[in-house]
């Protein structure tokens, strides 16, 4: 008994710590975006001060932040929803499909995460500015579809596994055509492995900045480029630069907490026996 | 021509033959059980006839059309699945349906056929919940009412009550009976228990490893089982077999002494039997079913050692051993205690006994 609680209060330091360790970064740019510059610079850092709105009112003043914020949706939304749209019926396939080249098609997939990241860029610059594609939001969202897709396909595949096979065959029994399947079964049960991949690939999306500063360069800025345009001159406005990061971490945080709801639950609990 | 028709089917999975050459005919309205020990291909063989497997080489006929190459939704068959294979993201109603919406039923229609569905199998307050709300029996209904929402041409159980326990089973069996009554359905099911095989099936196949042993009325197989797989396969608690000697055989008859009979007995042969069949000094398995064994009395009499004994409530299981140390079982109405070594007086009637040659033939 007493080792159980002994375990219980290790359990609840260790939590703790993590925890701290975790959100310290977060609190520490959300309370200095609240700042004024000198509380900002004071040694010791003031932990009590009078908070002030003065930095978001110098954020959203600055039309490149609400505009980079935008794109950056922009950005976000479409590679994700086009990777989802495009790699759950793959996922689909194979899972539940044997047809020639398989394994090799899975191992594509995953063979497109050995390569680094910046390897590719000049060479997919140079394809960008051939087709007229640069400073443009399209050029963004297929690169990021290129990185997210595999994502989707992995977490989906695996989740596309585990759904029994009888209730495939119950339906096709029933009538359902393979769409039907993948529409009415796999995708609302798979819906937790969906919902994984696309907080996944949001996230990568909304923070991506090599691409983004390599493909960009006014028209199509993201949230992260423009937030490191901030790091230079002689003196660093933190304030806004604090305030801008809040503004950013926003609607990524937003996303997950909304689309995280799917991700538990045991979904297929009740299919069988 | 019979409604359902097996011809010469044969299975592999790459090297591997899972069945080996099976002729089934089911007549319309009949209810035909599949029965054998685990892995000998009865799943398979349903799910061929469903169409969720291929055949590799042989025909399945349904309602005399040739649907070997149909797929499964056109044959008109509906199945239900040991797992139960519910929806488990819709509602019970939804599942009962789901099947006339992807055959594009008029919704009114649709409400009309789940409510009588409903009514049949008693689960008009159920019709909101989710499957994992339900529990086993409740959901064996749901897989139930949505295979008969479409009216089939043919029903397919596989195992359907393995999941539930012992008086569920018993209930919902009655219920798969009247069911089958009422609709008057073909029907197939699967299942390695003899019991419901025996009370359910108009007609039983015996099935090992891929191929058909026997195929008959559950009365047949019990009576006139063809060989000492079936015989054992028939029956709780199983056939007692003991290896005997035949002594003298006639046209008709044949006499087997065995250690532990009192005197030889003289059993008929079978009409098959009786030209051919084994001859004087061959061994042969003697076959007893332990219902019919009578303590104390009988016509012919075994002699044996008493070693445990279990009581049921109103009956009791007598395990004995004979001089040559093989275990009889016999079944004994009311309450017995005996002591381990005691020596039991065992009687049976010959016109009762079975006869195997040394293949395990019926003889
Ligand atoms: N996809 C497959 N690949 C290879 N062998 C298979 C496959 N499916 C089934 N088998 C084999 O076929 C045989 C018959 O299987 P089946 O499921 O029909 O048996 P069963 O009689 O239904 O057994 P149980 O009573 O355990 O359900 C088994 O030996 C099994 O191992
Ligand atoms: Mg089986």
């Amino acid at each position: 008994m007493a080792s159980r609680s002994n375990g219980r209060i290790l359990h609840g330091f260790g939590l703790l710590a993590v925890f701290a360790v975790a959100i310290f970064p977060v609190y520490w740019m959300v309370s200095s975006s609240f700042k004024t510059q000198t509380d900002l610079l004071a040694s010791p850092p003031v932990w009590l001060f009078t908070p002030t709105l003065g930095n978001y009112a110098e954020v959203f003043a600055d039309q490149k932040v609400t505009s980079a914020v935008v794109n950056s949706l922009i950005v976000a939304v479409f590679s994700t929803a086009l990777a989802v749209v495009l790699g759950t019926p793959a996922a689909f396939a194979l899972a539940r499909y044997d047809f020639r080249g398989k394994s090799d098609l899975w191992f594509w997939f995953i063979s497109n995460r050995f390569i680094s990241p910046i390897a590719l860029a000049l060479p997919i610059y140079i394809l960008a500015q051939g087709l007229g594609l640069l400073d443009t939001h399209l050029v963004l969202i297929l690169v990021y579809i290129t990185f997210i897709l595999p994502i989707v396909v992995w977490i989906c595949t695996d989740q596309f596994r585990s759904i029994p096979k009888e209730l495939e065959e119950a339906a096709r029994l029933e009538g359902a055509s393979q769409f039907d399947i993948f529409w009415r079964i796999y995708l609302p049960l798979g819906l937790p492995g969906i919902a994984v991949s696309a907080i996944f690939g949001f996230i990568f999306s909304w923070n991506e900045l090599l691409y983004a500063l390599v493909l960009t360069r006014r028209d199509v800025q993201t949230a992260p480029v423009v937030a490191t345009s901030f790091m230079s001159g002689y003196e660093l406005p933190w304030g806004k630069i604090m305030a801008t990061g809040t503004v950013i971490v926003l609607p990524v945080t937003i996303f997950a907490l909304l689309v995280s709801r799917h991700m538990v639950r045991g979904l297929t609990m009740g299919a069988t026996k | 021509m019979s409604f359902l028709r097996l011809q010469g089917i044969q299975k592999r999975y790459g090297p591997v033959s899972v069945i080996n050459g099976v002729d089934i005919a089911a007549e319309a309205g009949e209810f035909v059980v599949f029965v054998g020990p685990s892995g000998c291909g009865k799943s398979t063989l349903l799910r061929m006839i469903a169409g969720l497997e291929e055949v590799t080489s042989g025909q399945v006929f349904i309602d005399g059309q040739d649907v070997t190459g149909t797929e499964p939704a056109k044959r008109q068959v509906s199945m239900v699945f040991q797992s139960y294979a519910l929806f488990p993201h819709m509602s019970v109603r939804d599942n009962i349906a789901f099947g006339l919406k992807m055959s594009k039923v008029p919704k009114s229609e649709i409400d009309r056929q789940v409510a009588e569905a409903a009514r049949i199998l008693q689960m008009e307050n159920l019709l909101d919940r989710r499957p994992r709300q339900l529990s086993g029996g409740q959901r064996q209904r749901v897989a139930i009412g949505r295979a008969i929402v479409r009216h089939p041409k043919l029903f397919l159980f596989d195992e359907p009550l393995s999941n539930l326990d012992a008086e569920l089973r018993s209930q919902m069996r009655v219920e798969i009976a009247r069911l089958h009554r009422d609709l008057g359905v073909t029907m197939v099911y699967v299942t390695h228990d003899q019991v419901e095989a025996m009370t359910l099936a108009d007609r039983i196949v015996v099935l090992r490893g891929g191929k058909v042993e026997q195929i008959g009325s559950p009365q047949t197989l019990y009576d006139r089982p063809v060989n000492t797989f079936v015989a054992g396969f028939i029956g709780s608690p199983k056939m007692n077999f003991v290896a005997a000697t035949l002594t003298g055989r006639d046209a008709r008859t044949v006499t087997v002494a065995h250690s532990s009979l009192a005197t030889p007995v003289r059993i008929a042969l079978r009409d098959d039997a009786q030209t051919k069949g084994p001859s004087v000094g061959d061994t042969v398995t003697l076959g007893l079913r332990p219902e019919h064994l009578v303590l104390g009395d009988g016509p012919n009499r075994m002699i044996l050692t008493a070693d445990i004994v279990e009581s049921l409530g109103g009956s009791t299981l007598i395990y004995g051993q004979t001089k040559a140390r093989e275990t009889m079982i016999l079944e004994a109405p009311g309450r017995r205690t005996l002591t381990k070594g005691e020596t039991l007086s065992v009687g049976f009637d010959a016109a009762q006994a079975y006869l195997f040659d040394a293949t395990g033939q019926a003889i």
